[in-house]
């Protein structure tokens, strides 16, 4: 079901104190396979502390160059995966990953004539970075304009790569940085001439509007793809829409959030009937384990890849009883009121809860 | 059989393509209802909240643009019984009612309110957003500093259009220059011509007339050096100014050079973007040319001007230069014939030159006699290959009926 291959670890570079981008290798017979949206992510699999753990990256290498697959990730305090990879990984290891999947890409076309408004804040800039280079390489008519937040100017993720971008396409390139606490008067190394320095603050609503503000799209197809952590995809969102951005327009990617437990406790013990692969699979619920970690522990094999209620792996149809999900960043209103839910995020309310996966 | 062909045909067109109502509607229909079409230039439109509307083919669509500073174009026709719901131009737009009976949209075109809704129209009961009643959407874009609408809100990219062109127009950057206008709010140039707009059209793309028509008056530039051709629907242009000319334009230009033109790159770029409308790149200006077909006989030609941002002082300084320059004694100044200034042929002002050239042909066109006689290899390549590419829209416009 959940298909698997093990890839190469090629390289390893840090590119900030906490963060670490990592190369796979991919063989000839994998190519299709392997092939991918800018803007999609790869899931791996690793077995940290007894326990198996999947996690999704999102790839920053760009499909349309001859470039390895490439992910870049920031530890997260006291995360276990993202620790692992930075603390652990090595060149010539082998790592599990599964083909890439995601609906955050853009579909890159030659003769494409847009405005690509990207917001990044943080590790969100990996998905934006395949992008930017994607359309940068392969869209000769289009332009970027780029927003890009950190804490301070050491914790900017891929900063050389973006500076030679910025050389290369000075005429399609729009980039501004904004930092929330910048640590020096920055030089003007690399915002452009006309405005000296970094602005300073997040990515939130005044930047955004300013941003839009001060430079308008010439493309008029104009699309706005957003990642980053937090409250940050919710703020750049919302300035969007305030501003007449239409829906239709906006494109998002969220990490996952630190848990919110909003107290609403799930049902101990409760029943879980679910129809997965052909099979009717009946299980006990333990106390404060989601219907996705129950299937797994009774020795089955659910669909899911992040584990974070975002990239909907997981989903499948609630037939009888009721659910709180912890998290949900991937389906909509009109899907939940179907009656689907992320198994991964679902603990149950009612004694009894009857799933279907599709 | 073959004599009844030529006596009734143009190059690649009958006759009757450049004096017949049928014709005129068949080109509204299949040609300016179904490509791009100039609607301005980019600072017509300049906030949130502006809006213009332009007659496109069959078509009346207006352009608005967003706080996002995006525009976003709609055909400018309520969805009640059809009023147009904009004029001309205005500003600072938050919602657009009809005049009729206010019914009433949001700047994304979508119906938001309308009177005694429920008392008339029960049967809508949905968010009357989703009531299907929402304005028809039609597609805007901006190339080289131009505003260009399509009534097709899928429309194909404007790139797909003129991008293949691209390559042969001048390396002006049009957003830095300004508009030249005698009178706020003018063009530079209007005037209804008795004339088909296809007479003008070939006109402006005829190379084979420079050296005849406009012997006195365009004769700056060397049009023995002219390079031309077509790209995709549209026809491409230039030619260098003579060495006089050149030797001495920064003092000759009638105008501050464009500064972004460099020295080597200098001279005429007259391209013709397929239906209707030249651009003419020049030394110290840049102008758009909108042949506005208003029936078979008759078309309405706005150019615009635009020129160097500089103060009113560096043009006096420029005009001054340029008129001491001897490069004018024998250059740019002279009708083709003598005669008084109010005779086209004796103006001096190629305009004029053209415009009379125009009409004249088409006044022959009602003779049972008239045929192309000729056709200049060369010279009229242009003519015929534009005949050509008309005959094309109009015979895929009738296959797709
Ligand atoms: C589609 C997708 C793409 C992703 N792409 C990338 C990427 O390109 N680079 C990258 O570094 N990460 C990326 N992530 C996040 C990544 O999958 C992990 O969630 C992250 O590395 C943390 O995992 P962990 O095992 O280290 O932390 P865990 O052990 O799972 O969590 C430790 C603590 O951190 C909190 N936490 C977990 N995730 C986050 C988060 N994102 N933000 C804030 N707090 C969090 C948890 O609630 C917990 O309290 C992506 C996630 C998704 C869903
Ligand atoms: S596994 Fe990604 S949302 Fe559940
Ligand atoms: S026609 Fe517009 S409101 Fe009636
Ligand atoms: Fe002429």
């Amino acid at each position: 079901m959940s298909n698997f291959f093990p890839l190469k670890v090629i390289e390893l570079e840090n590119t900030t104190k906490d963060s670490v981008v990592v190369s796979f290798d991919v063989s000839q017979d994998l190519y299709e396979t392997f092939d991918y949206k800018p803007g999609q992510y790869l899931t791996l699999r690793f077995n940290v502390k007894g326990e198996e753990v999947r996690r999704s990256y999102s790839l920053c290498s760009s499909p349309m160059l001859e470039e390895p697959l490439r992910i870049g990730v920031k530890r997260v305090k006291d995360g276990l995966v993202s620790n692992h990879i930075n603390d652990q990984l090595k060149v010539g290891d082998t790592v599990n990953v599964m083909p890439p999947d995601g609906r955050f890409f853009v579909d890159i076309a030659k003769e494409n004539y847009k405005t690509y408004y990207l917001f990044a804040a943080g590790s969100g800039i990996t998905p934006i970075l395949s992008i930017l280079k994607s359309v940068l390489y392969t869209e000769e008519h289009s332009f970027v304009h780029m927003l890009f937040g950190n804490r301070n100017e050491e914790s900017i993720m891929f900063k050389e790569e973006l500076k030679k971008l910025q050389k290369a396409y000075p005429d399609r390139l729009l980039l501004k940085h904004t930092l929330s606490r910048p640590k020096s008067e920055w030089s003007d190394l690399w915002t452009s001439k006309k405005e000296k320095r970094h602005r300073k603050g997040r990515v939130d609503a005044a930047c955004v509007k300013w941003f839009i503000n001060e430079f308008p799209p010439y493309a008029q197809n104009a699309e706005y793809y957003i990642c980053g952590p937090g409250t940050m995809i919710e703020n750049t969102k919302k300035a969007l829409q305030e501003n007449d951005v239409p829906d239709n327009r906006i494109f998002t990617e969220s990490f996952g959030t630190a848990t919110t437990d909003d107290g609403s406790k799930g049902f101990d013990n409760a029943r879980l009937v679910a129809s997965l692969d052909g099979e009717i699979v009946k299980a006990t619920i333990p106390e404060g384990k989601t219907l996705l970690r129950t299937l797994i522990e009774a020795g089955k094999e659910p669909p899911y890849s992040c584990e974070g209620g975002v990239c909907a792996t997981c989903i499948c149809k609630l037939k009888k009883g009721k659910v709180h999900m912890k998290n949900n960043l991937a389906l909509d209103d009109k899907e939940v009121s179907q009656g689907y839910i992320l198994s991964c995020q679902s603990v149950p309310l009612t004694p009894e809860v009857e799933i279907a996966y599709e | 059989m073959n004599m009844d062909k030529q006596q009734n045909w143009m190059h690649e067109l009958p006759v009757a393509a450049y004096t017949s109502k049928e014709w005129f509607d068949m080109e509204m229909k299949h040609i300016f209802s179904k490509t791009w079409q100039f609607a301005g230039l980019v600072e017509d439109v300049p906030n949130p909240g502006d809006f213009i509307s332009v007659q496109a083919g069959l078509n009346n669509i207006f352009i608005v643009k967003g706080r996002d500073h995006r525009l976003r174009a709609f055909h400018n026709m309520c969805r009640h019984r059809g009023t147009q719901l904009l004029r001309a131009v205005g500003k600072g737009k938050k919602a657009i009612t009809c005049p009729y009976h206010d019914w009433t949209y949001d700047l994304e075109g979508k119906l938001i309110s309308l009177p005694k809704q429920e008392e008339e129209f029960p049967e809508l009961k949905k968010p009357l957003h989703e009531c299907g009643l929402n304005l028809h959407e039609a597609s805007v874009d901006i190339f080289k500093g131009m505003l260009f609408v399509h009534p097709d809100k899928d429309a194909p990219s404007i790139m797909d259009f003129f991008g293949s062109v691209v390559p042969y127009l001048g390396p002006h950057i049009v957003e830095e220059l300004v508009e030249f206008q005698e009178k706020e709010g003018e063009p530079f140039y209007a005037k209804e011509i008795n004339a088909n707009w296809k007479i003008i059209v070939e006109n402006y793309i005829d190379h084979y007339h420079l050296a005849h028509l406009h012997e006195g008056t365009l004769n700056m530039y060397d049009h023995a050096k002219a390079e031309f051709g077509w790209e995709g629907s549209h026809y491409w242009f230039y030619e260098p100014l003579v060495p006089d000319y050149l030797a001495d334009v920064k003092n000759a230009a009638p105008y501050p050079l464009i500064d972004s033109v460099p020295m080597e790159k200098i001279g005429a770029y007259v391209p013709w973007l397929f239906p209707n409308i030249g651009i003419t790149e020049g030394e110290s200006t840049w102008s758009t040319f909108h042949a506005i077909p208003l029936t078979p006989d008759r078309t309405l030609v706005v150019i615009r001007t635009k020129v160097m941002n500089l103060s009113e002082w560096e043009f006096t300084k420029q005009y001054t230069k340029s008129a001491m320059s001897k490069v004018w004694q024998h250059y740019g100044n002279r009708g083709k014939y003598e005669g008084d200034a109010s005779d086209p042929m004796a103006s001096g002002d190629f305009m004029a030159e053209d415009v009379y050239a125009c009409e004249q042909q088409q006044k022959s066109l009602q003779s049972p006699m008239f045929s192309v006689g000729a056709q200049a290899q060369r010279g009229e390549f242009a003519v015929a290959q534009f005949q050509r590419v008309v005959k094309e829209w109009i015979e895929k416009g009738k296959a797709h009926e």
